[in-house]
């Protein structure tokens, strides 16, 4: 073994060490948001006439987070540490084991409401994002990152776009950083809205999942609202998650014959490619559990087993926001200038308002929970 | 690319492992108790 393979082997292990470090970081980070969580509860009232019960996990576990994040960046270790924060990982675990919750039919029944208005939105926000940002001359490729990103599922949509449209690295962090920092307060204040509103579970779910732009902050949103909401909006957010294959082949297809015609044409197979794998799991675990359960009483030792995977679903999720919170950034913002924010902003507007409409055609009036 | 569809299909792994566990009864309700 020569020195430079010791030193490559040293540099791997030191690596590993922050990494693991990173990791168990996040899920200590988690415990806490839980305790605070527990704690609130505990109050009555709050300020503002606010139950404590109001407060759930997800707007601790993002809190905390940001707060971790600001402390690391100031004393040095965060990038050694930030391959631990897995937010896209402990997400989809959460998601696939929400699927356990839900049964078949109901995904079924809700299904059809999420396809039409997965439909409905991608098309309409995904062309009225490239209009506006054209009106701002952004650049081609920042443009379909960004319109994907809104339209769809926020960071893995802009990941997916971006590979189908060649865009640079730093369009893809920037756009990340804005779905982030524009998700967060969304995912509080929609459904303080929905309360002012008066919104009916469902329908509210649809309204998360159709307008808030990444699928870590749909959960929380939906999560905030109630145990109904959190489904509706997940399954509303995954649908349209499924759909990022066809998205990122359309893309592909039109920047090899429009806008650079010299790139390779993209073959069908990108669409399986880039269809995000945990859908599957959402639906096989949710089918698994719809027959495990059986049409009369469902058995003890399977009731025993969904309870705890309801339990290990919330602590995915919590860990999941607490990374989320420990994934922001505000540098590549600062980068790129304010014009993509204000297009981002504008299409955010649009988005909530076009979502809220149809959200209410399809889940309270078409399809009624 | 290569890493985003590693981690798609790690999580269902990773999800399936616990849901496994959790009905053979190796993980009880209690413990995660959230």
């Amino acid at each position: 073994m020569t020195k430079k393979d010791i030193s490559n082997n040293k540099q791997t292990n030191n690596a590993l060490i922050w990494t693991l470090t990173g990791l168990a970081l996040v899920v200590a980070l988690a415990f806490l948001a839980h305790w605070i969580k527990l704690q609130v509860y505990n109050i009555k009232e709050l300020p503002l006439g606010i139950p404590g019960k109001a407060l759930e996990y997800p707007l601790w576990a993002a809190i905390i987070g940001i707060l971790a994040n600001f402390l690391l960046k100031a004393t040095g270790i965060y990038a050694r540490l930030k391959p631990g924060f897995r937010t896209e990982l402990f997400l989809k675990v959460g998601l696939v084991l929400l699927g356990a919750t839900i049964s078949m039919v109901d995904i079924i029944k809700g299904g059809f409401g999420a396809i039409l208005q997965g439909i409905i939105m991608i098309t309409c926000v995904y062309f009225f994002s490239w209009w506006v940002a054209g009106k701002f001359k952004l650049s081609d490729t920042l443009r379909a990152v960004m319109s994907c990103a809104v339209s769809i599922c926020g960071v893995s949509a802009a990941i997916a776009a971006a590979g189908a449209v060649q865009a640079k690295k730093q369009e893809v962090t920037y756009i990340t950083t804005l779905v982030i920092l524009v998700a967060l307060p969304l995912m509080v204040l929609a459904p303080m809205m929905a309360g002012w509103m008066g919104m009916p579970q469902a329908v509210a779910g649809a309204w998360f999942g159709g307008n808030v732009d990444t699928t870590a902050a749909v959960v929380g949103a939906g999560t905030l609202y109630g145990e109904q909401a959190q489904k509706i909006a997940t399954l509303v957010k995954t649908t349209q998650n499924a759909f990022i294959g066809v998205v990122a082949f359309l893309l592909a297809l039109y920047f090899s014959t429009v806008v650079d015609k010299k790139a390779e044409r993209p073959k069908p197979i990108i669409i399986w490619q880039r269809f995000p794998k945990f859908v599957l799991g959402f639906i096989a675990a949710s089918i698994l559990f719809s027959l495990l359960a059986g049409p009369d009483k469902t058995p003890e030792w399977v009731a025993n087993g969904l309870n705890s995977i309801k339990a290990m679903k919330d602590w995915a999720f919590c860990i999941a926001f607490v990374s989320m919170g420990l994934d922001m950034s505000l540098k590549d913002i600062k980068s790129m200038g304010w014009k993509p924010v204000v297009v981002y902003l504008i299409v955010t507007v649009f988005n909530t308002i076009l979502a809220l409409a149809v959200s209410w055609a399809i889940f309270g009036w078409l399809f009624p929970a | 690319m290569k890493n985003k569809l590693n981690e798609d299909w790690l999580s269902v792994i990773i999800a399936f492992i616990l849901v496994l566990l959790a009905l053979i009864g190796l993980i009880q309700p209690t413990w995660m108790k959230f």
